[in-house]
């Protein structure tokens, strides 16, 4: 979802009239846009655009258009892709390319002048494209340049790291690929794609000047426009056709919009494409597709009329055709994001408007109840607050020393890890409750005592038995922590507890290094251990710096909602 | 003041003072008939007539100077002893029987009296000629008996027992006892006299009124009402100590549920009430059910190594039940028989069992969707999840969301939108709310909630839409299912006071027991 900053004159122009933030404010839905910020003194705009499936609305020439087309209820020309001239220019895919980065595809705008704005807006483009849709240049990257510099055709080859030397942006030496992935800022941050790769992906024209190291870097003379340069080669690579092919376009279309006159370069491969050896860019990519009206009908709950429905996708930018029953639609060349009848569904509802629906109240009857296991719970908690206990939620990431060291278990107690681990501080799953309420209690020397603490919850225990290598239970926990502190304070709430929950109990001494020896016992139930009660171990409490004495116990809740419990 | 509010502000020795005057007629009391007419300490009588009179319900009547006299304690050795002129005579008599005779000098040697004392009491002897001073300063003592040593003899008896009053005795006695008592510059004589003035006492108007409700015994306070008391019907005559009940009671920590809970509580009640069924779901997920189930491309950029956390071991589940993972890899594939496209990428079954934190709620929902759910069915759950961020106010490690599913062949758009508004009603008490397009990649079409909060003004409550039937068919759910999320943590968070997600979590046990909020 990203958020870009454009101004309120630029979009002006690009929407041909007059708009002010509260207008554009109103036509947003339309983007699925939401205006985080307007900085009136200069005309700053901030956008939010939600939808990861519609990069062309990235940029301020994609919200305009859309805009525009819904003013207009038409779809735009763009004569580019329909040219029938053979292309002027060409780029040569070498060899070897389809195991490295398989993808290419350029075309020219030339006769519009860049501004510093429109320079502005082309490089944030650039940015949003190749970060969020092409996943940090991975799977796409953009290369923008001086066309008058460059003598076609182009080669996109491969060569040895040591091999080519160029001088990269921002720098003012020449560099081989070698050195610009170990010292230039942008090969140190991508050159991680391209890991392993005996030969790397280059341009470079007929005269032997090199274009770029996709998708690393522009050479610094070609590949870095300014503002008042007019004529452009755009280029894009990637490792996925149709997303290579969907990129281009919306470059394309954007300076078309700006007034730029596109022209094709065709792409031949020696491999195919799935889209042939031969292929001019840009290019429309997306096919005639039937779509059922009734699936339209039956997804927005509404009858709908066909002449309605087609109005109301041109005003959309759809090609639409219809039959009685049938819709024949293509999406704009900039968008590649039609995969059901349902996402045409929902391109209706947009154009049309989300308030243009009355809302149906659900009328159908159903039963709603808690698990049993929330039930019980709840039956607890309500028990425990009666017994004077202050309830305590945590979070439930702990530190592997809060679950093991300070609670003295041996080293390799199992408890579920994580492994692209942010900060130790929350580094694993709760396995019991205990530990978290000690938590509470090192934070709160200063609360008044006596503290009479109880929390419920998840906990996460390792069982290599479980499909998932852990399981999920329900656990209760309290804490009574004052100056006189003892076991059998604690036992006479646990008593209570399971008196009022009719189960029969009974303690057998443990051994436990949490507890003092002698004063821990495993709760019985029906034999089965379900907890365990005890006074904390000295150490324990010293391991959390807590300076008075701890009674405690834990219980497991799952095992007191099992019906023969 | 009125005279009850006056009596209720009495302390128990102001009553019984009080009770004392209205036995004596009201009419004026000394203080020593106060004293035996009450019962009480002369001290207690003294201060309770202090604060009458501060309060303007007793005032003085009459005042009187007395003069009193006593014995000192060298009144009561002279009574024991004989005073010195007796001694002296005594002393030699006794002598002279044995034909002997003391001087002045032999006298002091004796060191019964101090010298000035001695030397007084000679010249009183010798002036009244009780002594005669013979050759060499021989003492004699004469047949004539000394009227003062008589006299001061009978008035050392006479207030042997308690001190009178100077004007009970004779002209000529007051004489002696006032040359006998002790004054400044002579502190060893055996008299002293005392100046007492005596009050008395008489109600004013109030004191009078006030006084008629007091009576004896009526003035026993006591602070506690006990069970004794209850059992003889003593309470009927006491009196109970009123309290200052504007000071502030001490505090106690009672039990009680958390607050963020408590909302969470209510949240959950209302969506039973509204026909919801909890679903519950491990805190452990695999990709597919969290990611994979719901379309999400096994390379969508929520799913990198910096949005979810991956767990260290296993690191994979064992299996991923069938057939629900062939058919969802094959609609990410080629869309299967879902009529949809697809992703159109090779879908990757070791990543689908890749172990992780649970990091969408939608996660239980998919589960539930595999599980031969109800048709008509309703279905909520709160579930933790865990997202790969920075912690911060707005970030906390682990959260829950509120979210769930109905399914039913009534759903479409315009009853995801029914049901929106009902949530907007029930869990913001909004009476407008808004819909806006929005992207989510488990539904289409998709809308965001936008609502009035009556408090908080236009907020977004939540986001919803038709889950897309590349998510319902491969688990085998043929009918319109709508998934809603509720982001309801701002509204607790306003009614708790507090701005930073993680207080929702506090540890700060004195933060835990003071935060409160009214939700509904």
């Amino acid at each position: 979802m990203p958020t870009i900053s454009f101004f309120q004159k630029d979009f002006e122009e690009l929407l041909g009239r007059a708009a002010p933030p509260e207008q554009l404010e109103s036509w947003l839905p339309l983007v699925k846009g939401e205006l985080k910020d307007v900085t009136h003194a200069t005309g700053e705009i901030r956008v939010e655009l939600q939808d990861s499936n519609r990069p062309d609305l990235w940029s301020v020439e994609g919200i305009a258009r859309q805009i525009r087309i819904k003013l207009q209820e038409s779809p735009l020309a763009y004569p580019f892709l329909h040219a029938k001239a053979k292309p002027k220019r060409r780029i040569l895919v070498a060899e070897g390319l389809d195991q490295v980065r398989p993808y290419v595809a350029a075309c020219t705008a030339t006769g519009y002048t860049v501004t510093e704005e429109s320079l502005a807006q082309l490089i944030q483009v650039q940015e949003k494209l190749a970060d969020l849709y092409g996943h940090k240049r991975k799977t796409v990257s953009v290369g923008l340049y001086r066309l008058p510099r460059i003598h076609f055709p182009v080669t996109y080859g491969l060569v040895k790291p040591t091999e080519a030397r160029f001088t990269p942006l921002g720098f003012s030496e020449k560099l081989t690929l070698q050195e610009i992935l170990t010292v230039h800022p942008k090969g140190m941050e991508y050159g991680s794609i391209l890991a392993g790769q005996p030969l790397l992906p280059l341009l470079w024209d007929t005269e032997g000047q090199i274009l770029s190291f996709p998708p690393i870097i522009n050479s610094q003379d070609i590949g870095q426009v300014h503002a008042g340069d007019s004529d452009l080669l755009v280029e894009v690579t990637g490792t996925d056709m149709r997303m290579v092919l969907l990129t281009l376009n919306i470059f394309a279309t954007n300076l078309a919009d700006r007034g730029a006159v596109i022209e094709p370069v065709e792409v031949r491969y020696p491999y195919d494409t799935g889209w042939g050896k031969s292929i001019r860019t840009p290019c429309d990519i997306s096919a005639v597709q039937k779509i059922p009206l009734k699936a339209i009908e039956s997804a927005l709950g509404l009858p709908i009329d066909s002449e309605l429905v087609q109005q109301t996708l041109r005003a959309y930018g759809y090609e639409v055709k219809a039959s009685r029953h049938t819709l024949a639609v293509r999406l704009p060349h900039y968008r590649s994001d039609l995969m059901h009848p349902v996402d045409v569904a929902e391109d209706v509802a947009i154009s049309r408007g989300y308030d243009s629906f009355v809302p149906v109240m659900p009328a159908q009857f159903t039963v709603g109840s808690l698990s049993a296991l929330e039930m019980m719970s709840d039956y607890i908690r309500e028990h425990m607050v009666g017994q004077g206990f202050q309830e305590i939620f945590s979070n439930i990431l702990l530190s592997h020393e809060e679950l093991v060291e300070r609670m003295r278990l041996p080293e390799d107690e199992q408890v579920v890890e994580v492994d692209n681990v942010m900060s130790q501080s929350f580094s694993c799953l709760r396995s019991w409750i205990l530990p978290s309420l000690l938590r509470v209690e090192t934070a709160s020397p200063r609360a008044f005592y006596p503290h009479r603490l109880f929390e419920i919850g998840e906990v996460a225990i390792p069982d290599s038995s479980q499909e998932l290598g852990s399981r999920t239970a329900v656990r209760l926990a309290i804490v009574i922590a004052h100056p006189h502190a003892n076991f059998s304070e604690v036992h006479t709430c646990l008593d209570m507890l399971l008196f009022y929950l009719v189960k029969d109990y009974e303690l057998e001494p443990l051994n436990h290094d949490s507890f003092l020896n002698g004063r821990a016992g495993t709760i019985l139930c029906q034999g089965q251990p379900v907890g365990l009660i005890g006074e904390f171990h000295p150490e324990v409490l010293e391991n959390w710096g807590i300076s008075v004495p701890i009674s405690a116990f834990e219980l497991d809740v799952d095992w007191l909602c099992r019906d023969d419990s | 003041m009125q005279t009850s509010a006056v009596y209720d502000s009495l302390h128990p020795l102001e009553i019984n003072l009080l009770a004392a005057f209205s036995q004596s007629g009201e009419k004026p009391v000394s203080d020593s008939s106060l004293q035996e007419l009450s019962q009480l300490e002369p001290s207690q009588v003294s201060m309770a007539l202090g604060w009458l009179q501060a309060k303007e319900l007793v005032r003085i009547h009459s005042e009187v100077t007395t003069a009193w006299v006593g014995l000192t304690e060298v009144g009561h050795r002279y009574l024991a002893d004989g005073s010195p002129p007796e001694w002296i005579i005594r002393t030699c008599r006794q002598e002279a029987q044995e034909g002997r005779s003391f001087t002045v000098k032999d006298l002091q040697g004796l060191n019964a009296f101090p010298p000035t004392e001695l030397s007084r009491a000679l010249g009183l002897l010798k002036k009244e000629g009780a002594i005669a001073l013979g050759a060499g300063g021989r003492i004699e003592a004469t047949e004539t008996l000394s009227p003062t040593v008589e006299k001061l003899h009978v008035l050392l008896h006479e207030l042997k027992k308690d001190r009178q009053e100077l004007l009970s005795f004779a002209p000529d006695q007051q004489t002696l006892l006032r040359q006998y008592a002790v004054k400044r510059g002579s502190a060893q004589e055996p008299f002293r006299i005392e100046e007492r003035i005596q009050r008395e006492y008489i109600p004013t108007r109030t004191g009078k009124a006030v006084a008629k409700r007091c009576h004896a015994g009526s003035a026993e306070e006591v602070s506690q009402l006990t069970p004794d008391m209850l059992k003889d019907g003593s309470w009927r005559n006491k009196r109970f100590r009123k309290y200052t009940i504007t000071l502030r009671p001490p505090r106690v920590a009672p039990g009680r549920r958390h607050p963020y809970r408590e909302f969470l509580d209510l949240v959950k009640h209302k969506l039973v009430g509204m026909g919801f069924q909890e679903m519950r779901g491990p805190l452990v997920e695999t990709e597919f059910w969290d990611m994979d189930a719901l379309y999400m491309p096994q390379f969508h950029p929520a799913r990198a190594i910096h949005d979810v956390y991956f767990v260290k071991t296993p690191t994979h589940a064992k299996t991923v039940a069938e057939p629900f993972l062939s058919q969802v890899a094959a609609t990410h594939e080629t869309g299967g028989t879902t009529g949809s496209s697809g992703w159109g990428y090779r879908y990757d079954t070791e990543r689908a069992r890749r172990l992780i934190l649970r990091s969408q709620g939608t996660a239980v929902s998919a589960r539930t969707l595999a599980s031969n759910p109800l048709i008509p069915g309703k279905y909520f759950s709160m579930a933790r999840c865990f997202r790969y961020d920075q912690v911060d106010a707005t970030h906390a490690t682990d959260f829950f969301q509120i979210e769930g599913i109905v399914l039913g062949e009534e759903i479409n758009f315009r009853t995801l939108l029914g049901l929106l508004t009902i949530f907007a009603k029930e869990m913001a008490q909004a009476q407008e709310s808004k819909f806006f397009p929005a992207y989510f990649p488990f539904t289409e079409p998709s809308v965001e909630l936008h609502v009035r909060h009556p408090k908080l003004g236009w907020m977004e409550l939540g986001g919803a839409g038709l889950f897309r039937p590349e998510v319902t068919q491969p688990l085998g759910v043929t009918v319109p299912v709508i998934a809603w999320g509720l982001g309801l943590d701002r509204m607790a968070m306003v009614a708790l006071g507090i701005h930073d997600i993680r207080e929702l979590f506090s540890v700060d046990l004195e933060k835990v027991r003071t935060l409160r909020g009214r939700f509904a």
